[in-house]
């Protein structure tokens, strides 16, 4: 009992830390859920061109343009400047329509149409247009029909609508701020238990303080447990207050099924934390390293798998080395939980595979640590 | 009775051997010196009776129970203060004590009693509310034996605990090791301060390469160096020839001149003196100071060991 008094007495006496860490998650947090909500409004952009036109605006060659009109804006452009309004990409496109193309496109002379584009996603998108405008003429060239008749059905076939409806009965905007609270906890949770418990650890496991503690007639496999359990005891503390802040900032959501799954998701990987923290601390007993391994641990990881940085934005090598670290499955099970639109097991199989693999890190971890203090205690 | 027996025990670091066959015992209630330079093989030689340390060979009895890591109650029994001061920086003296005699007693109220017991015996009264931080390497030697002894022990290990302490603190936890055994403890000492061990103990070993020299009391130990007395003399400019005069008294058996300071050890007689001043007075030699004493522990290393105790 005393070791376990004598802990929270040197816990309270360290209190200054933990705060600073819950302040760091409580501003970042905010910050970042003030200004990383997602977008749930779409809107059509269209992409700047310019069309050198070659044949007479007639016909066919009429309807093209006009299409190209209706779907594109059309700029203005001398001649002799269009190579530098790609450049600076006053246009994504140049549309060259050769002379004849018409005629020969009627008497079934395949006229190719020359482009020169930027070659980014705007010029992508118009080359998609413009194919599928071309497409749908052949089809009906290739019918036989007279011009106007073709004229007709391709414009027919354009005009023709489907409406796509995306429904769904989430909180995008909650969801999407729980998200961003529970990935940035990642770092807090990290930094505040791996620098709290190798803190202690070092005060408690220094050679002189164990060597009384080893003549002492107390158990040390005892003491070692009774370390552990408080170092444990205080994990759940720090979730709770983690997860009672998500109440305060996040709201209703957090009641939810998505909140539930958040939580479960964030104490699976607190347990994870506590044993890097003890493996941390287990091999390292130097108090004026612990920061930097704090950094080291919390920062690098948190950098690495996304948690400051959605994970889309990270180079591919990244995300791939980001794979062996446990904050990359809690961060990932993170977007899942948050993109989950009803509890099945399609849906929560994946979530579910990514706590077993956290737990076989906290595995990986414990006998890591357990190795390590078997073998520190026979060298000593 | 013994509370501590001890049978060859062979304690190896690597090929050097750090404790060499050693055998002795600890009677109950005494102090038993352990005396040798660093390096004698003090420390090991504790660590081992604590299984701290395995040893190759030998047999560690306390209190008639064979000691092992796992022997609780014996340890229960026992308390040890370590040359390096082992407290908590981020808990004031009073917590300290508490934290390190709670390891041995779980009873609050008891704790709570033992505690002022402690304080009062190292003297530490007014600064229970102070870090660690906050004493003098002194105050801080005071509170590492508090902590140490505060359950009350029957046998009590002190390793050099006067280390780098000011002399008004030695004599302070000197005092208090001599109350701890006039409450009944058995207490082992071990230092490299021979004038330490001439106050406290009663009984002393002497070790050196990790094997004993000696072992006997102050003056068993003091009879084994064959010195009677030695006298110290300061004199101004001393010829060569006087020295050499001197040298050839009776019962000479060395003699040093250095610093303006002439030292004589005789193997025999009290009174060697008398025959010195007449010599000086006769020669017209002035001294200023003269003083006799008798060998001390010092002198029985240098014996022994043909080095001195500090080496």
């Amino acid at each position: 009992m005393i070791v376990f008094k004598t802990f929270l007495k040197v816990l309270n006496k360290n209190k200054g830390i933990i705060l600073l860490y819950t302040l760091i998650l409580l501003i970042f947090a905010y910050f970042n859920m003030e200004n990383g909500e997602t977008t749930t409004n779409f809107y059509a952009e269209k992409t700047d061109i310019y069309i050198l036109l070659e044949d007479e605006n007639i016909g066919l060659t009429k309807n093209l343009v006009d299409y190209l009109k209706s779907v594109s804006l059309v700029k203005e452009i001398k001649e002799e400047k269009l190579e530098d309004a790609l450049f600076y990409r006053d246009v994504s496109m140049i549309i060259k329509i050769p002379k004849n193309y018409r005629i020969d496109t009627l008497n079934g002379i395949n006229r190719e149409i020359e482009i020169q584009s930027t070659g980014d996603y705007t010029a992508s998108l118009e080359k998609m247009l413009l194919e599928k405008y071309l497409r749908i003429q052949k089809i009906y060239l290739n019918e036989q029909l007279e011009e106007t008749k073709v004229i007709e059905q391709i414009n027919e076939t354009l005009n023709k609508k489907v409406t796509v409806e995306l429904t769904s009965t989430l909180d995008r905007s909650s969801l999407s701020k729980a998200k961003l609270y529970f990935n940035f906890s990642n770092y807090a949770i990290l930094a505040g238990l791996v620098f709290v418990i190798c803190l202690m650890l070092t005060i408690f496991k220094e050679e002189k303080i164990k060597k009384r503690t080893l003549v002492s007639s107390l158990n040390y496999k005892k003491y070692n447990r009774i370390l552990f359990l408080s170092n444990g005891l205080f994990t759940i503390i720090l979730w709770l207050l983690y997860v009672l802040l998500g109440f305060v900032l996040i709201g209703k959501t957090m009641l939810s099924y998505h909140g539930l799954f958040f939580m479960i998701n964030s104490f699976i990987f607190s347990m994870c934390a506590l044993s890097i923290a003890l493996l941390i601390g287990n091999v390292s007993q130097n108090k004026e390293a612990l920061s930097g391994i704090v950094n080291v641990v919390a920062l690098g990881s948190s950098f690495l798998c996304g948690a400051f940085v959605p994970m889309e934005f990270l180079p591919k090598s990244v995300v791939k080395i980001s794979h062996v670290l446990p904050s990359y499955w809690f961060i990932k099970n993170n977007d899942l939980i948050s993109n989950l639109e009803q509890i099945s097991l399609k849906e929560v199989h994946p979530i579910i595979t990514n706590f077993a693999i956290l737990i076989g890190f906290i595995i990986i971890f414990s006998i890591g640590t357990n190795l390590i203090s078997k073998k520190k205690l026979k060298q000593s | 009775m013994n509370c501590i027996e001890i049978k060859n025990l062979t304690k190896k670091y690597k090929d050097v051997k750090a404790v060499d066959n050693l055998s002795f015992e600890v009677k109950e209630g005494e102090i038993l010196g352990l005396l040798g330079p660093n390096g004698s093989g003090k420390s090991t030689t504790i660590n081992c009776i604590l299984s701290l340390l395995n040893y190759e060979k030998g047999e560690i009895k306390i209190f008639n129970t064979l000691m092992s890591p796992t022997a609780y109650e014996v340890k229960k029994q026992i308390g040890v203060v370590f040359q390096d001061v082992a407290v908590f920086d981020n808990l004031t003296v009073y917590e300290n004590i508490d934290y390190f005699c709670g390891l041995y007693i779980n009873s609050k109220e008891k704790r709570k009693e033992y505690i002022k017991d402690a304080l009062d015996l190292v003297e530490l009264n007014e600064f229970t509310n102070y870090y660690p931080k906050q004493l003098s390497g002194g105050l801080l030697r005071r509170l590492n034996i508090a902590c140490g002894i505060a359950h009350k022990p029957k046998l009590i290990f002190l390793d050099e605990p006067t280390v780098a302490v000011d002399p008004q603190s030695r004599n302070s936890i000197l005092e208090g090791i001599k109350k701890l055994r006039d409450l009944g403890s058995t207490i082992v000492y071990t230092t490299h301060y021979m004038e330490e061990v001439e106050i406290l103990c009663d009984r002393i070993i002497i070790l050196d390469n990790g094997k004993i020299l000696a072992t006997g009391d102050k003056d068993e130990l003091k009879k084994l160096a064959k010195i009677e007395e030695k006298v110290t003399i300061e004199i101004m400019d001393l010829k060569k020839s006087h020295i050499k005069e001197i040298e050839h008294f009776p019962n000479v058996e060395n003699i040093s001149y250095e610093n303006n300071t002439l030292q004589i050890v005789y193997k025999k007689g009290k009174n060697n003196v008398v025959e010195l001043l007449e010599y000086l007075n006769q020669n017209k030699i002035k001294y200023n100071k003269i003083f006799s004493e008798r060998p001390s522990l010092n002198d029985v290393f240098l014996y022994l060991t043909g080095k001195e105790l500090r080496d």
